[in-house]
């Protein structure tokens, strides 16, 4: 699993100027609201991006959009420089949810395992015992990735909230994402998971290149864990900017009440 | 201390509650009454519901529960036997009554049980969440709907026409009607089930199949086991029916002695119909309480 282990040559080999991750003019409607308004972003690999915003700005929209759960009306998405198709999943992205969606009844290696069912046929997929015994290692070291490799036997449904939302890091991983989309990964855990769960989203980025966007609702995470943070409103990004540059006023701004209802 | 009110800026003041009931809601409800009264004085004059009758046959609902004897003019002899004393010959009613219930119960598992790929397929091809085809899923719900419009009695009144009287018409006529009912249950807790794993899964590149074996079967398995247990004590019952238009079991023979005059021994049958559906129960009953702890 080498891309799974960090090593000083493969920090180098880590493009960080060209974006992993391109979107631009992401129009969305749903029948008369416009949801998204030409919604523009782009993450590089290895650098980890914040989206805040109101709620229904349209940040679940975006994200859903690029991995093919909801359709576009216009703009383009391109993925390591690969246009993508609307309304397809892309085997390169991978998304974690805000409820985590695994499958609680299942082993937790399962549900790791299940992030490479796009890569699989019929014959290796047709039941967990049709899954290869490679599949199962390299599910492993993912599991060991996240730190959760001792818990690979137990029921997903068993483990705590930060836990599974681990596992489904390690499930995108098992993807071989180069892009990790994340929806809210952090509202439903308390304060020191979500601190976790951020730190290992960092790390993907720093040690295996990855290009993470996830949505954030509290600026103080999304400033000490990301490198840039963009703010949605009315389906269009309000601003985008260093981390280091995103002053209380701007946060203000961007959740006034008043500015939704301006529109 | 007071409240101060939450509110939008634009949106303007309110402070007295809503009617309980509106005029629109005493509309519907009025006409619906007055709709369901008129069906129900059709239905009514229809079946030529009559307390009379009742209890002019009294003299009938005697003899069925105490028997006569009967003697034609002709001099040809007739016995009823009534009810009761209920027929309580070990060997020739008890007995052989057991091993009767136990094809019943046998028709009622096979019928179930032979249909469960079946309504397997059905199910995930009826469910929004396992088929994103929809000329598949209609045509699986139409089909559904159709099988399942015709009654057990009529697939097994079909079947015996074609293989003649016995048991196995009786398994096959459960086994059609259980696909369609089954496919219809099972898909509907598909539907139900969360559509959040199924999400993931899509949004990893997985197929159809695999998004159904791998993220809704896991997740609605116990309510697909429930549902299975839940048929199999349904389909027992319909077995007995079954039997009374000649697909074997118990009900063949409940059949028989009314036929006969017999009504002692058929209400010594009926007593083993009642502790026979009470065991079943008890049993799904208790084995879905262990499913669900599960
Ligand atoms: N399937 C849908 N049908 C209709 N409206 C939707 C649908 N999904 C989202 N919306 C609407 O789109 C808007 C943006 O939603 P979303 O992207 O989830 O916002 P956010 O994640 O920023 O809170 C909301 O107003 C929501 O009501
Ligand atoms: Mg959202």
């Amino acid at each position: 699993m080498p891309r799974l282990t960090t090593s000083a040559r493969q920090l180098d080999t880590i493009d960080r100027g060209a974006p992993m991750l391109q979107i631009d003019g992401l129009t969305k409607r749903y029948g008369a609201t416009s949801v998204l308004d030409g919604f523009a972003m782009s993450v590089a690999a290895g650098e980890v991006v914040s989206l805040l915003g109101a709620n229904g700005s349209g940040k679940s929209t975006s994200l859903r959009c690029v991995v093919g759960l909801s359709r576009p009306d216009g703009g383009t998405i391109t993925v390591d420089g690969v246009p993508a198709v609307d309304g397809r999943p892309i085997p390169d992205v991978a998304m974690v949810f805000q409820r985590i969606h695994l499958v609680p009844r299942r082993s937790v290696i399962d549900n790791v395992c299940a992030g490479a069912l796009g890569r699989l046929d019929l014959a290796r997929s047709w039941s967990t015992l049709g899954f290869p015994a490679e599949l199962r290692e390299e599910a492993m070291a993912c599991l060991h990735r996240v730190g959760l490799a001792d818990r690979a036997t137990e029921k997903a449904g068993r483990l705590s909230g930060g836990q599974q939302q681990r596992v489904a890091v390690a499930r995108a991983l098992c993807q071989r994402a180069k892009v990790l989309l994340a929806d809210e990964p952090v509202s439903a855990l308390d304060p020191a998971a979500a601190e976790q769960v951020m730190r290992l989203l960092r790390s993907l980025a720093d040690e295996d290149g990855i290009a993470v966007a996830a949505v954030l609702h509290q600026p103080d995470l999304a400033r000490r864990h990301s490198d840039r943070m963009i703010g949605l409103m009315h389906g269009r990004s309000a601003f985008d900017l260093p981390a280091g540059a995103v002053d209380d006023a701007t946060i203000e701004a961007l959740y006034r009440p008043d500015a939704e209802a301006e529109r | 201390m007071t409240l101060a009110p939450l509110r939008e800026p634009s949106t303007p003041e309110r402070r007295t509650a809503p009617r309980r009931v509106s005029q629109r809601t005493l509309a519907i409800g009025g006409t619906v009454a007055a709709g369901l009264l008129a069906v129900h004085w059709y239905a009514w004059t229809q079946t030529e519901f009559s307390l009379t009758a009742l209890a002019e046959g009294w003299q009938g609902i005697w003899h069925f529960l105490f028997g006569r004897d009967q003697t034609y003019p002709n001099g040809h002899h007739v016995t009823t036997e009534g009810a009761f004393p209920i027929d309580t010959s070990w060997g020739e009613t008890i007995r052989p009554g057991i091993g009767y219930c136990l094809l019943t119960v046998c028709i009622g598992l096979m019928g179930t049980t032979l249909s469960i790929p079946a309504s397997l397929v059905f199910a995930v091809l009826g469910s929004r969440t396992t088929n994103r085809f929809p000329p598949l899923f209609w045509l699986a719900r139409a089909v559904m709907s159709v099988l399942r419009a015709v009654p057990e009695t009529v697939y097994a009144l079909m079947f015996i026409a074609a293989v003649g009287f016995g048991a196995f018409p009786g398994v096959i006529a459960l086994a059609i009607h259980n696909v369609a009912v089954m496919g219809k249950l099972w898909s509907e807790a598909m539907d139900e089930a969360d559509q959040g794993p199924v999400e993931a899964l899509r949004s990893a590149g997985a197929s159809s199949y695999q998004t159904a074996v791998h993220a809704v079967l896991p997740t609605v398995m116990p309510s697909l086991l429930g549902l299975l247990l839940y048929r199999f004590d349904t389909n027992v019952r319909s077995s007995v029916i079954l039997g009374t238009v000649g697909a074997g079991g118990i009900g063949f023979y409940i059949k028989q002695s009314v036929s006969g005059f017999r009504f002692d021994t058929m209400m010594t049958y009926v007593c083993q119909v009642v502790v026979l559906v009470i065991l079943i129960d008890l049993l799904s009953v208790w084995l879905r309480k262990r499913l669900a702890l599960t």
